[in-house]
C-alpha cells in the first residue's frame, strides 16, 4: 500500500475509510472516507468524473463492472469538511454485505481500514475541533439519556471550551501586562495596577470555582448516580426495586449484581441513569455471610449518592431504625406497606400492593435527583477527571498568585504562578506561548527606544 | 600584523567578522589552545558598537553574566569602559535584576581589540571574504577577497548586517552596513550555495548631536548607581569617571512634524519593505500605531568621555535629514541641537536560523557555525552569546569533544538559541527576561554556580576567572546553610530584641526560615546590634559576602519556595528533552497533518521537547511522535496507535 507517497505533489497524509453507522441490518448504512484519495475512490467506484461539493447525489457503485448499491454520495472538499481533508459520506443501503462489498473496493483503491476515532482524531489535529470538543461528541455518542445528550451537545458547541478561553484570555492580560512591567520597566508606564491585578484574580478565582463546582453534576451526568435502598429484612426493599425496574422507566442497562448479595439495576430517574441497589436487610445476626452481607450494605449505603431508608409502616420506626439513619448524610425515608398501614404524618409512604403513593414518590425522587445532581440548562459543564485537574491546578495557581501578590511579592514570582496556572488550563484551551505574551505587549503598549 | 599573500595559510579555526559574536569567538577558540584567523575588513572595527553605547540592561545584562562565567570578554570590555553603571529593575526580584553600563564607544573598541592582540592564538587579518571552500558537506577554508585562501576546518561566520547591505535615510539609499562601511555582497550566494534560505531584515539607528549644542538644564537628570556594580567576576574595581545621562521628551510638536513628512519615510513610501524590530519601533512608528500617547520618552546618552557625541535612545528614525532635524529641534533642551550625523535604518539579509542545529553549525554542513546577527538577532549582547557557543563548538568538534547545548532552565543563552534554532524568526530577534520559562533559575546572582563547572569541564577558563568563581560559589553556599543552621527560639530575651524590630515570633525556627516571612526585611534585622552579637557565625559568613551576593543568599532564601516550584516544573520537561529524535527521522507518519510534517523537517528537532515548541505541532501531533520514537522509530506500524485514540 503507497502510505507515505513523497513524490512531486507530496500528500503525507493517506486515506482512511470506515463506516459510521453500526453494523447489523438497517435501512440504511453510512461509509466515510477520508484524506487526498477520497474524492478519486469515489470517482472510480461511482464512474464518474466530478463530485458536486457539499451537495448529495445518487449514484450507482460498482466495482470491476459489477453493481454494488446505490448511495446517495456526498463531497466535503478541505478544509471546509469534519476533519479539515477531502470528505465524502457514501449512504447506502443498511446491509452488512453491502458495507463490507464497499469497504473492500475502498481499500482496493488505496484506502486503509480507519482505526476507532482515527476521523475524530483528524478533526483534532487540523483544529477544527478542541479536546473538549472530541470528548464531547465521544459522550454524545455515548449518551443513555436525553440529559446526557444535551450536556455533551452543549459542550460540543464549545460552551465549556468558551469560559475555558475566556479564563485563557484574563490570564494573557494579567501575565502581558506583569511582563511587561519587567522587561520594559524604563519605558515610564503602570502597566497594571495591584489593585487591579487582584481584582482580575480574584474574579478569576471565582470563575474556575464555579466551573469546578459543576463537576459533580457533569460526572453524575456522564456517568450516573447511585442509589441504595436500605432497610431492616421484610420492609418491602426487593418490591421496591422490582417497582421501580418493572415501573415504565426504562430499565437502561443490565448491570450484573456483583455479589448474590447485592442487586443492581440502572434505570432513568430526573433524566439521569441511576445503579439502584438493593440491599441485604439490616439486623443483628450470629450468622457470619449475613454479616458480611449487612457489612457490605451499610458500605454501600455510606458510598450512594442517594439513598433510599425503607420502614415497614406496621411496624413503625424503631432504634435500630434511628440508628441507622442518623449515621447516614442524606436519606429519603419512606414508609412502606400503606394499604395495611398509614405512614406517620408527614412521611412519604407507598404501597407496592395497591399503587398508592407510588406516583408521588416518584415525582420526589425525579425532583430530587435533578435538583442535587443535574447540570443547569446551558451552563458549561466539566464532566471528567481531565478537566477536573486542569481546574483544580489553574485554582490552586491562582490562589498562589493572589497570596503572593498581597504579601507584595514582585512581577516575577507573579508570573511563575500564573504560567502555572496557564499551564494547567492549557489541557484544556491551548497553552499561552511567549510569543503570545510579547504580541500582546507589543500590541497594547509603545514600548522600545 | 599578518601580511596577505596569495598563499594558503592554515589554521584550525576561521572567524570572518569582528564584532561582538567575532571577538568572542575568536577568543574563546584561543584560549582552548587552537589557532584561529579573525577576517574583519577594518582591524579598527573590531569591538565596534555600532548602535547604543551601552551594554547590558534587561535579560541582556543576563546574557553578559552568562558570557563571563563561560569565560568571555564582553563583561570585562563593559567594565574597562563603563562610564555610568545601573542596575535595571532593582526594584524587583533579583531574578530579573539587569546590570547595564554607558560606555565610552572608543575604550570599549580599544579593549576588544587589546583582548584580540594579547591572545597569541589569534591572528587578525585585515580583509573580506568572498567564499566559503568546501569539499562535499566538509567546511575546508574561505576565499579573501584579494584571492588569497585561508585553509581551516571550522568556520564561523559572524557578519552581523553586512551581508547585501542598504543604508536608508530619507529617499537616500546607500550599499554598506554600517556608517562609513562597506557591505558584503558575495558572502550571501556563498551561503545561499549551501541551500540556506536567506530573508531580510530592518533595523535604524537614532541621530547623533553634537554636545556643545545642548541645553541640559532642559532635561531631567538620569543617573546610575552610586557603586557601581561591574560585569566581570575579574573586574574588583571600575576607574573611569562616572557620568550622567539625561531624559527629554517628544511633544504634540514633534508628532505633528513627523505625520506631516510621513511620505518621505523609507518605511511608509515602499522604499523598506522589510521587517523591523517591534521593541524598538522607529519614533514614525511609534507616533502612527500610537497616536493617542501625548509624548514618547528620550535617553540622551554621552557616546563618551572625551567624545562630543550624544546618543538619542528612542528617536531611531530613517526620516530625511530635514526632517529629523525639525524633530530633533523640537525637544526640550535641543532648541539649538546640531545633528554630527543622521539616522538611518538598515536593511540586511539573514539565515533563517531553524536551518542551524543548536550548536548554532549549519545543518548538513560540516565546521561552517554562523553567529550574530547574521541569524537574525539583534543586539550586542544576543551576538556575543551566539559567538561564545559557536566558538566553543567549534573547539569542541576539533578536539572530537562532545558539543555544548545549553538548556532552556540553565541560561538565557539556552533559551536564546533555542528559541532561534526552534521558531526562526521574523524580526530581529532581542532577549527578553519574558521568553525564560524558568526565569527564577536563572538570576544573574546564580549564573557561577550555572556556569562555571561547564566552563571549567570545557577548559576555557582562565586560573583567576575559575578561582574567583569557585570561592564565589563556595561563599554564597556557606551563608545559606549558616542561615539554615542559626536558630531562633521565642524565649524573653529574644522576644526583647524582635520587639525592638517589630517583629513577632510564636514557636521555634531558623533563621532562614523566619526571613521568608513577607511581613519582615532581613537587611534590617541583618543590621541590628543584637543580631550581631547572638549570631556571630552567621555574621561572619555573611560579612564575606559582597553586597551583590547578600543579595543573592537573601532573595534565594526568600523565594525558596518558588524556586522549588519553579525547578520541578523544569525537571517535569527533562524527560522530552532527553527523548532524542534521529537526525534521519522520518516524519511522514500517519496521523501527522502535513503543516506538522512540513514544519518538523524544516527545524528537525534534535529532542521531543523541542519539537514540542515548533510552531504549530499540536500537543496530539507530540504523543503520535513520542510512541513512534519509544518504538524505533518504524513508520506505519498502526498498532503501538491505540494509546493515541482515546478520543
Amino acid at each position: 500500500m503507497d502510505e507515505f507517497r513523497s513524490d512531486a505533489s507530496p500528500q503525507l497524509l493517506d486515506t482512511i475509510v470506515a463506516p459510521a453507522t453500526s453494523s447489523g441490518r438497517s435501512a440504511l448504512a453510512l461509509v466515510r472516507l477520508d484524506g487526498p484519495a477520497a474524492r478519486e475512490i469515489v470517482n472510480t467506484l461511482t464512474m464518474s468524473a466530478t463530485l458536486p461539493v457539499r451537495r448529495p447525489v445518487l449514484r450507482e457503485i460498482s466495482r470491476d463492472g459489477e453493481r454494488i448499491d446505490d448511495a446517495v454520495v456526498t463531497f466535503y472538499e478541505a478544509p471546509r469538511s469534519f476533519t479539515g481533508h477531502d470528505m465524502v459520506e457514501l449512504s447506502i443501503h443498511g446491509n452488512p454485505l453491502l458495507v463490507e462489498l464497499v469497504l473492500r473496493a475502498a481499500v482496493e483503491l488505496g484506502a486503509r481500514i480507519a482505526e476507532p476515532g482515527e476521523f475524530t482524531e483528524r478533526a483534532v489535529l487540523n483544529g477544527k475541533l478542541d479536546l473538549v470538543q472530541a470528548e464531547s461528541i465521544h459522550d454524545l455518542i455515548a449518551s443513555r439519556t436525553r440529559l446526557q445528550a444535551r450536556l455533551s451537545l452543549a459542550n460540543l458547541e464549545g460552551s465549556l471550551s468558551a469560559q475555558a478561553g475566556e479564563l485563557r484570555e484574563r490570564l494573557l492580560f494579567l501575565i502581558s501586562r506583569l511582563e511587561a512591567a519587567l522587561d520594559f520597566a524604563e519605558e515610564g508606564y503602570e502597566f497594571i495596577s495591584r489593585e487591579s491585578l487582584e481584582e482580575t484574580l480574584r474574579t478569576s478565582v471565582a470563575l474556575v470555582q464555579s466551573i469546578r463546582s459543576t463537576y459533580s453534576r457533569g460526572r453524575a451526568t456522564r456517568e450516573g448516580l447511585s442509589a441504595v435502598i436500605l432497610g431492616q429484612p421484610n420492609a418491602g426493599k426487593s418490591s421496591l426495586m422490582n417497582m421501580l425496574c418493572g415501573s415504565d422507566r426504562a430499565i437502561v442497562t443490565d448491570v450484573p449484581g456483583t455479589t448474590r448479595d447485592l442487586l443492581r439495576e440502572t434505570i432513568e430517574i430526573g433524566g439521569l441513569p441511576v445503579t439502584v441497589t438493593d440491599t441485604a436487610g439490616l439486623r443483628q445476626s450470629g450468622d457470619t455471610i449475613e454479616t458480611i452481607g449487612i457489612d457490605r450494605a451499610r458500605r454501600a449505603a455510606a458510598d450512594a449518592d442517594l439513598v433510599i431508608y425503607l420502614i415497614d409502616s406496621t411496624r413503625g420506626m424503631d432504634a435500630i431504625d434511628r440508628n441507622e439513619v442518623e449515621s447516614l448524610e442524606s436519606v429519603l425515608l419512606l414508609f412502606t406497606k400503606t394499604d395495611l398501614s398509614p405512614a406517620p404524618p408527614g412521611e412519604m409512604g407507598i404501597s407496592v400492593k395497591d399503587g398508592r403513593g407510588i406516583e408521588e414518590f416518584l415525582s420526589v425522587l425525579d425532583r430530587q435527583v435533578s435538583e442535587r445532581f443535574a447540570p443547569a440548562e446551558g451552563t458549561p459543564t466539566i464532566v471528567n477527571e481531565r478537566q477536573l485537574a486542569a481546574m483544580m491546578g489553574c485554582e490552586e495557581a491562582l490562589e498562589g498568585a493572589l497570596k503572593a501578590s498581597t504579601e507584595g511579592m514582585n512581577e516575577e514570582i507573579l508570573t511563575s504562578e500564573l504560567y502555572r496556572a496557564a499551564n494547567a488550563l492549557g489541557n484544556l484551551t491551548g497553552a499561552i506561548t511567549r510569543e503570545n505574551v510579547l504580541h500582546e505587549i507589543f500590541a497594547k503598549f509603545c514600548i522600545g527606544k | 600584523m599578518f601580511h596577505v599573500e596569495h598563499m594558503a595559510q592554515s589554521f584550525d579555526v576561521i572567524v570572518v567578522g569582528g564584532g561582538h559574536a567575532g571577538a568572542e569567538a575568536a577568543r574563546v577558540v584561543a584560549r582552548g589552545g587552537l589557532r584561529v584567523a579573525l577576517v574583519t575588513m577594518i582591524r579598527e572595527a573590531v569591538g565596534r558598537m555600532s548602535c547604543n553605547p551601552a551594554i547590558g540592561g534587561l535579560a541582556k545584562g543576563h546574557l553578559v553574566k552568562e558570557i563571563d562565567a563561560l569565560g568571555g570578554l564582553m563583561g570585562e570590555a563593559a567594565d574597562a569602559a563603563g562610564i555610568q553603571f545601573k542596575v535595571l529593575n532593582r526594584s524587583k526580584g533579583p531574578a530579573v535584576h539587569g546590570p547595564r553600563a554607558q560606555c565610552d564607544r572608543e575604550l570599549y573598541a580599544a579593549a576588544v581589540l587589546g583582548f584580540m592582540e594579547a591572545e597569541p592564538g589569534i591572528t587578525i587579518v585585515e580583509e573580506s571574504v568572498s567564499s566559503i571552500l568546501h569539499s562535499d558537506s566538509r567546511v575546508n577554508g574561505v576565499v579573501l577577497g584579494d584571492g588569497t585562501r585561508l585553509a581551516a576546518s571550522a568556520v564561523i561566520i559572524t557578519t552581523g548586517t553586512f551581508l547585501r547591505a542598504i543604508m536608508h535615510s530619507g529617499e537616500t539609499k546607500t550599499s554598506g552596513g554600517r556608517f562609513g562601511e562597506p557591505s558584503a555582497e558575495t558572502l550571501s550566494d556563498a551561503l545561499a550555495g549551501f541551500g540556506l534560505k536567506l530573508g531580510r531584515l530592518k533595523t535604524g539607528t537614532p541621530p547623533r548631536i553634537e554636545r556643545d549644542s545642548v541645553d541640559f538644564s532642559r532635561m531631567e537628570e538620569a543617573p546610575g548607581d552610586a557603586e557601581p556594580r561591574p560585569f566581570s567576576i575579574l573586574t574588583t574595581s571600575i576607574c573611569l569617571p562616572q557620568v550622567l545621562c539625561h531624559l527629554t521628551y517628544t511633544s504634540e510638536t514633534t508628532h505633528e512634524l513627523i505625520r506631516q513628512n510621513l511620505h518621505r519615510a523609507p518605511m511608509y513610501s515602499g522604499q523598506i519593505e522589510s521587517t523591523g524590530p517591534r521593541y524598538c519601533p522607529s519614533i514614525e512608528d511609534k507616533v502612527v500605531r500610537f497616536a493617542d500617547k501625548e509624548r514618547h520618552q528620550i535617553f540622551v546618552e554621552p557616546e563618551g568621555l572625551n567624545t562630543t557625541w550624544l546618543y538619542l535612545n528612542g528617536i531611531s528614525t530613517s526620516l530625511p535629514s530635514d526632517v529629523q532635524e525639525g524633530v530633533v529641534r523640537s525637544l526640550p533642551g535641543m532648541e539649538q541641537a546640531r545633528i554630527a550625523r543622521y539616522g538611518y535604518a538598515v536593511e540586511y539579509d539573514f539565515v533563517n536560523p531553524e536551518q542551524l542545529e543548536a550548536t548554532l553549525q549549519v545543518r548538513g554542513v560540516e565546521g561552517l557555525y554562523l553567529a550574530g546577527q547574521i541569524n537574525g538577532t539583534s543586539g550586542y549582547e544576543e551576538a556575543a552569546a551566539q559567538g561564545m557557543i559557536a566558538g566553543i563548538n567549534a573547539l569542541q568538534r576539533i578536539r572530537g569533544e562532545e558539543p555544548l547545548i545549553l538548556r532552556r532552565d540553565e541560561g538565557y543563552i539556552g533559551v536564546m538559541i533555542d528559541d532561534l534554532v526552534t521558531l526562526g524568526t521574523e524580526e530581529p530577534y532581542r532577549m527578553f527576561t519574558s521568553r525564560a520559562e524558568h526565569r527564577l533559575l536563572l538570576g544573574c546572582d546564580s549564573v557561577y554556580e550555572r556556569l562555571t563547572p561547564v566552563g571549567r569541564r570545557l577548559r576555557i577558563l582562565d586560573g583567576e576567572r575559575l578561582e574567583r568563581a569557585e570561592r564565589r560559589i563556595e561563599r554564597m553556599y556557606r551563608a545559606g546553610g549558616e542561615l539554615d543552621r542559626a536558630g531562633i527560639n521565642p524565649d524573653r530575651e529574644t522576644l526583647a530584641w524582635l520587639g525592638e524590630l517589630e517583629v513577632t515570633l510564636n514557636e521555634p525556627t531558623s533563621i532562614g526560615r523566619l526571613f521568608q516571612r513577607h511581613d519582615l526585611d532581613p537587611r534590617s534585622m541583618l543590621a541590628s546590634s543584637g543580631f550581631k552579637a547572638r549570631y556571630p557565625d552567621l555574621q561572619a559568613a555573611l560579612g564575606d559576602l559582597s553586597s551583590e551576593e547578600l543579595d543573592g543568599v537573601l532573595s534565594r532564601t526568600r523565594y525558596s519556595g518558588y524556586i522549588e516550584k519553579q525547578a520541578r516544573e523544569a525537571e517535569k520537561l527533562v524527560g522530552d528533552e532527553t527523548l532524542s529524535i534521529p537526525p534521519d527521522f522520518s516524519y511522514r507518519r500517519p496521523g501527522l497533518s502535513r503543516e506538522v510534517v512540513e514544519k518538523l523537517e524544516y527545524v528537525r528537532p534534535a529532542s521531543l521537547g523541542q519539537a514540542a515548541r515548533v510552531r504549530g505541532v499540536t500537543p496530539a501531533a507530540i504523543s503520535i511522535l513520542r510512541i513512534h520514537l519509544k518504538h524505533n522509530g518504524r513508520p506505519g506500524d498502526g498498532r503501538q496507535r491505540s494509546e493515541t485514540r482515546a478520543l
